[in-house]
């Protein structure tokens, strides 16, 4: 991509080091408190009407959860590595084949399944990788997509083969005796994997591994002059970010308890990249913005639904009867007024309105 | 049986081709991958639908109204969305075009619901046995349409003055707007020929089968299609629809009905590590 895009390292320079510290310590405090708050649906004694809730429940910010993880690791591949591909479902049903075969079947631990799809994920992605080493550009984003059709074709069999049409089930899960049985267990073993991910990704950018990764995507002949081997690079993040997509597609399926080869279908691959284009591309933060905009959206249009009603008119009949189309129209929408005129996505926005009441402030 | 086989492959085939042309006009003109080419075909069904079942037109002012309704939404996609994000980095233009089609898919799926229609016209719809081969009539029709639109559009851009407008603007932007060609009225045209060409063919698989959003899924086999022809190339998508078209059909009968896919993207996957720039294409792509 010949594009800049901003360097994911952002540096909240300004603001005192009290501040940040308050700040993190505040975003922790509401984390830690986010699955009460949805479950008992009170905030100090006051009890709180659906709307007031954003019409949210633990599952949605779960399932959140899990797409952030997938997120993080498209925006690493794509907006930071520069390496564009439709075949994010695949490394999902990868992982999610993985844990059948190991969870379900042979019936191993859950630490084990989550190794081994994250290896069936690295194993997938870099064969799907293997493209980039002769084609670029147009050509490369066509082989993922083929990579995903085989690799969709491969749960197909393997799902009709060993289970049935019903699809895939899988046991609830135990952390070394821990069993996550609710949503809060879920909650928090997924939140600490997602912060996991996102420190862990964040730090490799600023590696020696990560600028080269940068410097390939912004320039590429640049880059290999100054002795980054872009070849063995751009097989090596394929590896690393579907091995994140493997664990992913496993935990989704284990979340479930159910999956089948429709699940990871092609708009499951699309709407990873919607995620990271209404985020903001090559930003870690706009990953996640993008998977939480993307998964809570819909509920919060179907709580506005249920407020205003079964009324006449358009508004009504957009969201009673065709309330999954409305939610597609608005996503579609959103992603076509945020490419003309926001190419760097909601981060983008988010940075941009910032410079612009610090300059207001100075004057 | 394999007669048969051959038969539809190829019928069907002459339809992908003409989507995959409309493709290839588009990418020839303005380098844009568009993804939507899949609901365009869509699109054109349900103008059949609109013009045929709801609004009642005579066959004949229904197809103009057709022909125009898809010129009219192709130019205003390129004036509205396409050109604002000339020169953007391709995944952008990709997910307008994704973008676009979940859009149009929503806006179809409210306006018509979500329900399959059939579609029915004056075209012929019996079948006659031929040495062996039971012909369906409309089978016929489409891929004789398909040729005779194919044809057209070749002779169109190599013998009018438009055509060789738009070939020259094709080569090259910049040389074309130095000559005086009004590089974006070209643009538009192409956007135009493009979206009818893939309704045309809409039409017909929603006669073949019927129309709803799902139609988009045999649209999109354009994309493979092209590629496999080679991306620049005119006669080369019309040779990769057809082999799409039989390769589909032997896939589905002789291997099962769900392995279609499966074998036109491992043949695609196949072409791109070989020769990625396609049967009839010229070798001018970007290499590693």
């Amino acid at each position: 991509m010949s594009e800049a895009v901003a360097p994911p390292t952002v540096s909240v320079a300004g603001a005192p080091a009290w501040r940040r510290w308050a700040l993190g310590a505040l975003c922790l405090a509401a984390l830690l408190y986010l699955p009460t708050l949805l479950t008992e649906r009170t905030i100090f004694g006051e009890r709180l009407s659906n709307m007031q809730l954003l019409n949210l429940g633990l599952t949605q910010i779960n399932l959140m959860l899990i797409a952030m993880l997938g997120a993080l690791s498209l925006n690493y591949l794509t907006g930071c590595a520069g390496l564009i591909s439709i075949g994010h479902a695949a490394f999902y049903a990868a992982g999610a084949m993985a844990a059948a075969v190991f969870g379900t079947q042979l019936g191993l631990p859950f630490p084990l399944v989550l190794l081994a799809s994250g290896l069936a994920g690295a194993a997938v992605g870099v064969l799907a990788g293997l493209p980039s080493l002769r084609v670029q550009g147009l050509y490369f984003v066509l082989s993922t997509m083929a990579v995903h059709y085989l690799v969709n074709f491969v749960f197909l069999e393997y799902q009709f083969r060993v289970f049935d049409v019903v699809g895939i089930p899988y046991a609830t899960p135990s952390l070394f005796g821990f069993e996550l049985n609710t949503p809060i267990r879920w909650y928090f073993f997924l939140l600490a994997l997602v912060a996991l991910t996102y420190v862990g990704l964040s730090n490799t950018l600023r590696s020696r591994e990560g600028r080269a990764l940068l410097a390939m995507r912004d320039h590429e002949r640049a880059a290999m002059s100054a002795g980054v081997d872009v070849r063995v690079l751009r097989i090596k993040v394929f590896g690393l970010t579907s091995a994140i997509a493997g664990v992913a597609g496993a935990l989704y399926a284990y979340y479930l308890s159910n999956a089948t080869s429709e699940s990871f279908g092609i708009s499951f691959a699309i709407q990873f990249i919607a995620m990271i284009i209404i985020g903001g591309m090559g930003s870690l933060k706009g990953a996640l913005i993008g998977a939480a905009v993307w998964l809570l959206l819909p509920s919060v249009i179907a709580g506005f639904a249920a407020e205003i009603g079964r009324g006449p008119g358009i508004l009504g009949s957009l969201l009673g009867e065709h309330r999954a189309q409305f939610v597609q129209l608005i996503f579609g929408l959103l992603v076509i007024v945020l490419l003309i005129f926001a190419p760097r996505g909601l981060a983008g926005l988010g940075e941009r309105l910032e410079t612009l009441l610090r300059q207001k402030g100075r004057s | 049986m394999l007669g048969q086989v051959l038969f539809s492959g190829l019928a069907l085939g002459s339809i992908y081709g003409l989507v995959a042309l409309g493709f290839v006009v588009i990418f020839k003109a303005t380098d844009v991958f568009n993804f939507a080419q899949g609901m365009f075909v869509v699109a054109g069904a349900y103008l059949a639908v609109t013009a045929i079942s709801l609004l009642g037109l005579p066959f004949p002012i229904a197809i103009l109204f057709i022909l125009g309704g898809a010129a009219l939404l192709g130019a205003g996609i390129q004036a509205i969305l396409i050109r604002p994000l000339s020169g953007r980095p391709i995944l952008s233009i990709i997910m307008l075009t994704i973008a676009l089609s979940i859009v149009m898919r929503a806006l179809i799926e409210i306006f018509y619901g979500p329900s399959a229609r059939t579609l029915t016209t004056p075209l012929p719809s019996g079948g006659f046995l031929f040495a062996g081969l039971r012909i369906s009539q409309l089978h016929l029709t489409a891929a004789m349409t398909s040729w005779a639109c194919m044809i057209l559009f070749g002779l169109f851009f190599r013998y009018t003055a438009i055509g060789l407008l738009m070939r020259a603007a094709a080569d090259s932007h910049e040389a074309a707007t130095v000559s005086g060609i009004r590089v974006e009225a070209v643009n538009r045209l192409a956007w135009a020929i493009g979206f009818t060409l893939a309704a045309i063919g809409g039409m017909f698989l929603g006669q073949l089968q019927v129309v709803s959003t799902e139609l988009e899924s045999i649209g999109l086999l354009a994309l493979p299609a092209v590629v496999i022809g080679g991306m620049q190339s005119i006669p080369g998508a019309i040779l990769g629809g057809l082999l799409v078209g039989v390769l589909e059909q032997l896939a589905s009968t002789y291997i099962s009905p769900k392995a279609s896919d499966v074998v036109i993207y491992a043949l695609l996957l196949v072409i791109l590590m070989v020769r990625p720039w396609g049967l009839l294409g010229q070798r001018a792509i970007n290499r590693v």
